[in-house]
């Protein structure tokens, strides 16, 4: 027996790399706008979505929802008719390219104009797993606790949109909606930050002209 | 874990490629921007690596900082902080996000 020593330079997350990239050229070919929402648990993600696809009437949506467990979020989205896949990832704290991939299978992506990807709630784990998206949004609220967003830096630096949701309870729970905005925006000055409160329709207009301006830019309107 | 799994994953294909017995110490480098705490890393490995080739070998993890710097004024952060407290200019970060495996030692 003898010992032996090897320089094995292994980039270890080009796995991952390779496949966002292989899904975003699938989704890319057939003109998909593909949208992560990354949020923490409860921020709001799920209720988005349901919002969005009954205001996108004219649109084919796709929905692919993260879960630790159970099928909850995926029944709230299927029940309007759009195509939406559950993805079950067990102990895993967040999604990653490989499993995206393996849910496009089910999908009949031709004439889809939007996939949405519901990430697993968690602020920390899905940063650094690109699923192959287009754009990322990040949503939090201000029941959170208005440092949420000082707390958890690199989610909102590498966000294209950042949601701050529930505004409307702000008082109550003693939270600094505008400290949240600014905190945003010293982090990423370029992301659209919008204060929002889903339930009371309250910045609701202003996301989804985000999004109608995002769907013209690929020639979907 | 996903880190950890990913790890042992390469480690074993590349004891398998060198027929190797056993590995005895594997370095690797992570970027300080994808915030893993090495300890927990090493917890992770420790566990998953129990009943392979891998068990009780040694992981040194070395930390590599990314460069965050205002591209107005130049200044340099340890931290990323967004908005340069200097001049008001916009910081960028570059690098700091690879995990790379970069040795193994075997006994063959």
């Amino acid at each position: 027996m003898h010992k032996i020593e090897v320089d094995a330079e292994i980039d270890l997350l080009e796995e991952n790399r390779r496949l966002a990239e292989e899904n975003r050229k699938i989704l890319k070919e057939k003109g998909i706008v593909t949208i992560n929402i990354m949020g923490a648990i409860g921020s709001g993600k799920t209720l988005l979505i349901e919002r969005t696809v009954q205001s996108l009437k004219d649109f084919k949506i796709g929905a692919i929802l993260g879960d630790v467990i159970a099928k909850d979020d995926y029944k709230r989205i299927a029940k309007y008719g759009v195509k939406a896949v559950p993805l079950n990832t067990g102990k895993e704290c967040h999604l990653d390219a490989h499993l995206v991939h393996h849910a496009l299978e089910d999908f009949e992506l031709d004439g889809l104009d939007v996939l949405f990807i519901e990430n697993v709630g968690n602020l920390i784990c899905p940063v650094d797993f690109d699923l192959g998206e287009d754009y990322r949004v990040v949503m939090v609220s201000v029941t959170e606790g208005d440092d949420v967003v000082a707390k958890h830096p690199e989610i909102f630096r590498l966000a294209d949109v950042i949601i701050i949701n529930k505004i409307a309870l702000a008082d109550a729970v003693e939270a600094d909606v505008d400290k949240m905005f600014k905190d945003a925006k010293r982090l990423n000055p370029n992301a659209k930050i919008i204060r929002m409160d889903l339930k009371r329709g309250i910045g609701f207009d202003e996301w989804m002209e985000w999004l109608k301006c995002v769907l013209q830019s690929r020639g979907r309107s | 874990m996903s880190f950890a799994q990913v790890l042992l994953e390469n480690v074993v294909r590349v004891a398998k490629e060198h027929n190797a017995k056993r590995v005895k110490y594997i370095q690797i480098s992570i970027g300080n921007m994808l915030m893993l705490n090495p300890e927990q890393l090493k917890f992770c490995f420790d566990v998953i690596a129990k009943g392979t080739v891998a068990e009780n070998a040694e992981l040194e993890v070395e930390v590599v900082k990314a460069k965050i710097r205002c591209m107005m004024c130049g200044k340099d952060f340890e931290e990323f902080v967004g908005i340069c407290d200097e001049c008001g200019g916009i910081v960028t970060v570059e690098g700091g996000k690879d995990m790379i495996l970069k040795k193994v030692e075997m006994e063959v």
